[in-house]
């Protein structure tokens, strides 16, 4: 049985922290890009002006000081520190920055305004909302061909924000067409900077389900973050990976446009980078994969995956581990051909480890796996998973606090007492399992408050230890 | 019921009743308030009362009889069962909910444990979406300052959330727990630290104190069940103040909470244990997050456990505070918070040795409480003691350290072997837990015997034995140092694996001798490990030990072992009756000689448990006891079932007059044995017996049918001419236990054994005029209701009946119901469904009586019933080729099904009362393969030319093909 990322909607825990970033703002350092935006002077240091000298100036009709008024916008949102979106926002200013970004031939005061933009979309969803609602959208992809490198480049970064707040406003931005203007901006001269920017929105146009974004848009993305995840600079390849990471959460047909364009062995051999923040979105994307059909999984395991597993399995990092048991148990769902590939290429011993002393959250996926092992393996691999010693560490692990686990580590003995009752090794399995402890704990789970705990574990000893 | 003091009135009348103890007066007035629970207003009545009653006792009666009024109705089941309505309207359910609450806080302790019952089982129903306000109205309390209050609704939220330690995530539960954390975690959390900062201004008020700190463990657990499922955001985020707190609550300690009791636990250990709970759940599942308060933890655990004293009460706090030890130990990126020479030292010293030592409690319960202390020590339920929770340490522990702490162990055992030499009578306690570290450690090293070799070996386990346990059951007094006893006879039980044979056998009379002892633990457990030793297998699947090396200490082992059960304590002790049905099962006709005496007592021992019997096990094995000296004897001398008999009936006769219903199952199966051993007609005194087997009340119990048909079968196998001549009027009773069984899906199949006994064995005109009911009757079960069950057993029967009457027959007596009746069964019921048939016998049974139709039918071959000719053999050849149909139709699954009804009664209760498998068709038709290809052969010379056209028209290639092979095997061809 495959199972699919998600199984619950509602999180307990705090977001994601090796998850890649939704929305984010631009910060000035110190005084340093003042001199850089600025140009000479220094002059009168930092123009301080009250919330209602802004609006008053904004609302004006002196470009002067609706630059100079911007700017002071932009650099109150700009601060390190609780940059005041809220205020900002109920000045009612946002439709007249929006109005700002169409002064072409004020590119300063454009640039002022898209910088103020993005910082107040980087905000709350309904931060963004203001900022969409004041029909920035439009301005901001139309300034994606501005002439002004730095303005079209704080226009993607604006579009980021505003596709990272959800699907609703990520099927926006494609039907107001952004991918193209978007797409155009990718070339072999574009600055490695302003490239991170762009696949960095490009992976939140990827991002987000329910629904999933457009098929044709994803045609269109597919093969330029295909050849983003070529680049040597390790940001463009985490963002390009988080991209396919997304695109492949989702139903088998979403699975195979990516398995189509060949870029499966990339992402293997990027599973293997020493980066976290590149292994971590192609485990995650190889992951997916395995979640779709068995020849959909077949061609993970071609491209390598395998190989890749053993390392990750005994990584440093819980998550890590996690992530790559979960990847297995997933594969070990396959039919016996893909079970035996595992087999082979040496994945029993480091699943073993996990499950004696991995991560708990690793572990909870490594039992995963060894039931679908179980399940789908023919009784010659069972028998080579018990004599890797899985007993021992699985049979421990039925003192772990969740009763889920504890119900699937009861239904893989039950497995693996099927498997011995077709070779007539029932009573040495039996042996096996009273020598290692694991009778004593199954005893103690008839008195489970969980019912199908209690049920399950009843019904073993019946059926095996009972006799005499 | 109206809200009236009229009814108040009568209310606490009848609720005075049912605290009668006369079940005269009790019982109507219980009915009575079952009577009126449907009317509306009765709850309100009750809380009325619960309430306002100026007696304290209606009071406490109204709060338990609302509660378990709560337990039965509240619960509105599905509309699927229609005999359950919904008892409490909604009006009442609204007004319940709406005064529970504050009813609950306002009452006297006694009747807020009940009311907060009732809350949790309201809630967990109605919450969160039934009673919205619930936990806002829990939350205001907290601010009340009034502890009282606050504990009853910590109570109550436990009581809620508690059971989210055990569910399974779903999107259901995990929107609930967010709901409450969202609404409770920050109240909880200030009230966490407001009541310990009232702990630390009351430090000097004893009854202040004790109020606070029953806060501490309520919001203790309510942390662990909130932090179940998975890590909040909100307890992430405030880890800092609660694992400080939680730290220093576990360092506190205040003498006016110490408690001057031994036994039960204080409110400080129970709040330390929760933590260590907490403690233990972080570390297991948030181990990430909790890294950086973890060292902190160990060793304020560590401090505790050096500090706590041996008295029971600790003994919660200890197992939970070193399992908690034992957990992180074998994580490695705490390894290092162990891997000190030293540390490992002082935790082997100061926290596992102690706590492996026999304390005066063990004691105490090794004496005086001894089916406690076995059932703990033996069965392994022993899971929350100190000396369990030690074990699971130093098994911890080796998965780093196994050779320095093997190495520290070593040096222990042998200077606590030395203590012990020095002055046994003083330090017999020494070796006790010499003998109890070797135990736990070389068991581990027994797990690694598969697969590893021993790598490392505390001691070595044979030369321990030799040198320090076999020294202490040769010793002359069998009463002396009797812990020491118990923990040698223990090793050899444990070892029996690894310790060779030879030193078994020299064990064996040592254990003999031990069955003398006067310690109930002693001498059980020489009795269990002697039927351990017994039930050992060696090369060939024989028995490791055998009844020829066993022959020099019969009669000694018999007469201890009956010796034993006259022990004070040991009257009903089932060790030793197992360990006297393992012996007889081993030694089979060499106790033969001392039978007598073994019946007698056994008998004498039937009669005095049957007066009131408590100890099943002890009574199954008592049986079984029985059935093997019957059989052993009588497979020898055939003739001795008559003193059997002798001995035994008169105890049954007055077990079944008593109706001692535990017993009866088993005296039919005993019956039915000794029955069958007759070679001749059937005893008279059985036939006296015979009609009231046929009482319907004795049918009534569901536990009597399978062995009284067992029973009833040996009568028609061994009597059926004896029923036929002697009996003819009882078998309409016979017929009519037959028809009962028949109506009920559960027992059917036992209906179809009696019915199969009747058709195998009875003459042919004693039932003729009962045919047609019988196949009347069959149908119109299969008219109401047919189940896959049924109608696998109805196969066999008409296959049956086909062998024994003729084909022909068959034909006609389904014709004679219905014209063309014969036709729909092979079309409708045979060829469809006989790849269902399960069963070897069964099969072959079918196999046989297809074949007839197939061939000795002549309506087969020329009436409208030939086109079924090919399809019928088809299904025959299906039969013996195809994988069995094990399908059953998903409406069938909730059925009752017993697991393998066949033609053989499955139900065997007593296993050496246990009966061949019985195959009528025998020696008739040794391969039904051959005999179809036979019969076949025959029939084509009959009429030549017919089969092979039948067969080349319209059987399938594979099955012709199956065909030829079985008419080659048979060397026959067909004309």
């Amino acid at each position: 049985l495959r199972r699919q990322r998600v199984e619950v909607n509602i999180e307990l825990r705090k977001a994601k922290k090796d998850e890649q970033i939704l929305k984010r703002r631009s910060i000035s350092f110190s005084l340093m890009d003042e001199s850089v935006s600025l140009g000479e002077e220094k002059r009168n240091e930092i123009i301080q002006l009250s919330l209602e000298e802004i609006v008053e100036a904004v609302n004006g009709s002196d470009t002067e000081l609706q630059l100079q008024a911007t700017q002071a916008t932009r650099r109150m949102l700009s601060r390190q520190k609780d940059p005041p979106i809220n205020q900002i926002l109920e000045l009612g200013i946002i439709p007249r920055l929006v109005e700002f970004l169409t002064h072409a031939d004020n590119a300063p005061l454009q640039f002022e305004a898209a910088w103020a933009l993005t910082n107040i979309a980087s905000g709350t969803s309904d931060h963004t909302k203001a900022v969409v609602e004041g029909g920035a959208i439009p301005a901001f992809i139309s300034l994606l061909s501005s002439q002004h490198m730095h303005i079209s480049e704080q226009s993607v970064w604006a579009l980021g924000n505003i596709a990272g707040d959800g699907p609703l406003y990520r099927d926006a931005l494609i039907n107001c067409n952004v991918i193209p203007p978007l797409l155009a901006l990718v070339s072999p001269v574009t600055p490695v900077g302003f490239l991170r920017n762009i696949t960095w929105t490009l992976s939140n146009l990827c991002r987000n389900k329910n629904p999933y974004p457009p098929l044709d848009a994803v045609k269109k993305v597919l093969p330029v973050l295909v050849c983003l995840m070529e680049h040597e600079d390790k940001d463009i390849i985490s963002d390009s990976c988080w991209a396919v990471s997304y695109l492949t959460d989702g139903s088998n047909d979403r699975i195979q446009i990516v398995v189509d364009t060949g870029i499966l062995p990339r992402l293997v051999e990027l599973m293997a980078s020493p980066e976290l923040i590149i292994m971590t979105p192609a485990l995650r994307a190889i992951g997916n994969v395995v979640t779709g059909t068995d020849e959909q999984t077949q061609a993970a395991i071609d491209a390598g995956v395998l190989a890749v597993l053993p390392h990750l399995l005994r990584h440093a990092k819980p998550t890590v581990q996690k992530e790559a048991a979960w990847t297995l148990s997933n594969i070990a769902a396959g039919p016996c051909q893909q079970i035996q590939q595992l087999i082979t290429s040496g994945l029993l011993p480091p699943l073993m480890e996990l499950l004696d002393k991995g991560d708990f959250k690793a572990q909870k996926e490594g039992v995963w796996a060894v039931a679908n092992f179980t399940t789908g393996g023919t009784v010659e691999q069972v028998v080579e998973l018990v004599q890797s010693g899985v007993l021992k560490p699985l049979l421990n692990l039925l003192l772990a606090k969740d009763s889920k686990t504890i119900l699937v580590i009861l239904d893989t003995i039950s497995n693996f007492f099927l498997a011995a009752e077709k070779l007539g090794e029932t009573e040495r399995l039996c042996l096996l399992v009273e020598e290692l402890g694991g009778l004593e704990k199954i005893e103690a789970l008839q008195t489970h408050d969980n019912n199908m705990v209690y049920r399950a574990a009843l019904s073993i000893i019946e059926k095996y230890f009972s006799g005499e | 019921m109206e809200l009236s003091d009229a009814n108040l009135q009568t209310l606490t009348e009848y609720l005075k009743k049912t605290l009668d103890p006369d079940p005269a007066i009790r019982r109507p007035a219980e009915k009575f308030l079952e009577s009126v629970e449907g009317s509306q207003n009765y709850p309100l009545l009750l809380l009325t009362l619960l309430e306002k009653s100026q007696e304290n006792v209606i009071k406490v009666c109204a709060s338990v009889t609302f509660k378990n009024y709560i337990k039965r109705n509240w619960r509105i089941v599905g509309i699927l069962v229609e005999d359950e309505p919904n008892k409490i309207c909604e009006s009442d359910r609204i007004a319940i909910k709406a005064n529970i609450v504050p009813l609950m806080l306002s009452s006297p302790e006694q009747i807020q444990k009940q009311l907060s019952d009732a809350i949790s089982i309201i809630g967990r129903e109605d919450f969160p979406q039934k009673w919205p306000d619930l936990l806002t109205e829990m939350v205001n309390r907290f601010q009340s300052g009034d502890f009282h209050v606050i504990n009853g609704v910590l109570r109550t939220a436990h009581s809620l959330f508690k059971r989210y330690r055990h569910e399974f995530k779903s999107n259901e539960l995990w929107t609930e727990i967010k709901l409450v954390l969202d609404a409770f975690a920050l109240p909880l959390t200030n009230l966490f630290k407001a009541t310990i900062e009232l702990c630390s201004t009351h430090a000097n008020d004893a009854s202040a104190l004790k109020v606070l700190f029953s806060s501490l463990i309520l919001i203790a657990k309510l942390f662990y069940s909130l932090n179940f499922q998975d890590l909040p955001e909100f307890f992430e985020d405030n880890m800092e103040t609660w694992m400080t707190n939680f730290h220093s609550l576990l360092t506190l300690d205040n003498k006016l909470l110490q408690t001057d009791d031994e036994e039960e636990a204080g409110l400080l250990e129970l709040l330390k244990s929760q933590i260590c709970d907490n403690a233990a759940l972080y570390a297991q599942k948030y181990d990430e997050e909790f890294q950086p308060y973890l060292p902190r933890f160990v060793t304020a655990i560590w401090n505790l456990l050096v500090t706590t004293g041996q008295e029971v009460k600790y003994d919660l706090l200890v197992s939970n505070a070193i399992q908690f030890l034992a957990s992180v130990c074998e994580r490695p990126h705490y390894k290092h918070l162990f891997e000190d020479q030293n540390t490992l030292t002082s935790i082997c010293e100061k926290v596992i040795v102690p706590n492996m030592e026999f304390r005066a409690a063990d004691e105490e319960a090794f004496e005086d409480n001894s089916e406690e202390y076995i059932r703990r020590d033996l069965e392994g339920s022993d899971i929350d003691t100190r000396r369990r929770a030690a074990c699971d340490l130093v098994r911890g522990l080796c998965k780093f350290f196994e050779g320095p702490v093997t190495g520290i162990f070593s040096g222990y055992v042998n200077s606590m072997l030395q203590e012990y030499a020095k002055n046994p009578s003083v330090n017999w306690k020494h070796k006790d837990a010499a003998i109890y570290l070797v135990t736990s450690l070389a068991s581990k090293a027994q797990t690694q015997k598969h697969g590893i070799t021993q790598a490392n070996e505390l001691v070595n386990l044979t030369e321990f034995f030799v040198n320090h346990i076999q020294p202490d059951l040769k010793s002359a007094s069998v009463n002396e140092f009797p812990v020491l006893k118990a923990d040698g006879i223990k090793y050899i039980m444990i070892f029996r694996n690894q310790v060779p044979k030879e030193q078994l056998l020299v064990s064996i009379p040592l254990l003999i001798n031990h069955l003398q002892a006067e310690s109930i633990v002693v001498h059980t457990y020489a009795a269990h490990a002697l039927e351990r030793l017994f039930t050992m297998r060696g090369t060939n699947n024989t028995t490791l030990i055998t009844a020829a090396e066993m022959a020099p200490f019969v009669e000694v082992l018999l007469t201890n072992l009956f010796k034993a059960l006259t022990l004070p304590g040991s009257s009903e002790n089932e060790y030793i009756m197992k360990a006297i049905m393992r012996s007889f099962s081993l030694l089979q006709e060499s106790i033969i000689p001392y039978i007598p005496s073994v019946i007698t007592q056994l008998t004498q021992k039937l009669l005095a448990v049957s007066k009131n019997p408590s100890k099943p096990h002890f009574n199954h094995y008592m049986f079984e006891s029985i059935c093997l000296s019957i059989r052993i004897t009588c497979k020898a001398n055939p003739d001795a079932v008559g003193s059997f008999e002798e001995a035994l009936f008169m105890v049954f006769t007055e077990i079944l007059q008593n109706d001692v219903q535990e017993f009866i199952p088993y005296v039919f199966q005993v019956m039915s044995l000794l029955l069958e051993m007759h070679k001749n007609e059937i005893p008279s005194s059985y036939m006296a017996l015979f009609p009231h087997l046929l009482q319907p009340v004795l049918w009534e119990r569901t536990g009597n049918i399978p062995p009284l048909v067992r029973l009833l079968q040996a009568y028609l196998e061994r009597g059926a001419n004896t029923i036929a001549s002697a009996a003819a009027d009882k078998i309409p009773g016979l017929l009519g236990v037959f028809q009962k069984l028949i109506a009920s899906k559960a027992n059917d199949h036992q209906g179809f054994y009696l019915l199969n006994s009747i058709i195998e064995h009875m003459p042919p005109e004693s039932v003729d005029q009962y045919r047609k009911q019988i196949f009347i009757l069959l149908f119109q079960r299969l008219q109401n209701s047919k189940t896959t069950k049924f109608i696998k057993s109805f196969l066999v029967f008409i296959n049956l009946y086909c062998i024994k009457y003729g084909a022909l027959a068959l034909q006609e007596i389904f014709d004679s119901i219905q014209p063309k009746m014969f036709g729909m069964v092979l079309e409708k019921i045979i060829i469809p469904e006989i790849q269902k048939v399960s069963g070897q016998v069964e099969k072959k049974i079918c196999a046989v009586g297809i074949t007839k139709i197939l061939t000795e039918c002549p309506p087969m071959m020329d009436t409208e019933y030939t086109k079924l000719w090919t399809p019928l053999l088809q299904a025959l050849i299906g039969l013996f080729e195809l994988p069995e149909d094990d399908t059953i139709p998903d409406e069938e699954h909730f059925i009752d099904i017993e697991d393998t009804p066949g033609y053989q009664t499955a139900f065997s209760q007593l296993a050496f009362a246990g009966k061949k498998e019985h195959d009528p068709v025998g020696q008739m038709v040794n391969n039904p393969r051959i005999h179809l290809a036979q019969s076949l052969h025959k029939l084509s010379t009959a009429c030549p030319g017919r089969v092979p056209s039948m067969l080349s028209t319209s059987l399938n290639a594979e099955a012709l093909q199956y065909l030829q092979g079985y008419l080659q095997a048979a060397s026959v061809t067909l004309l």
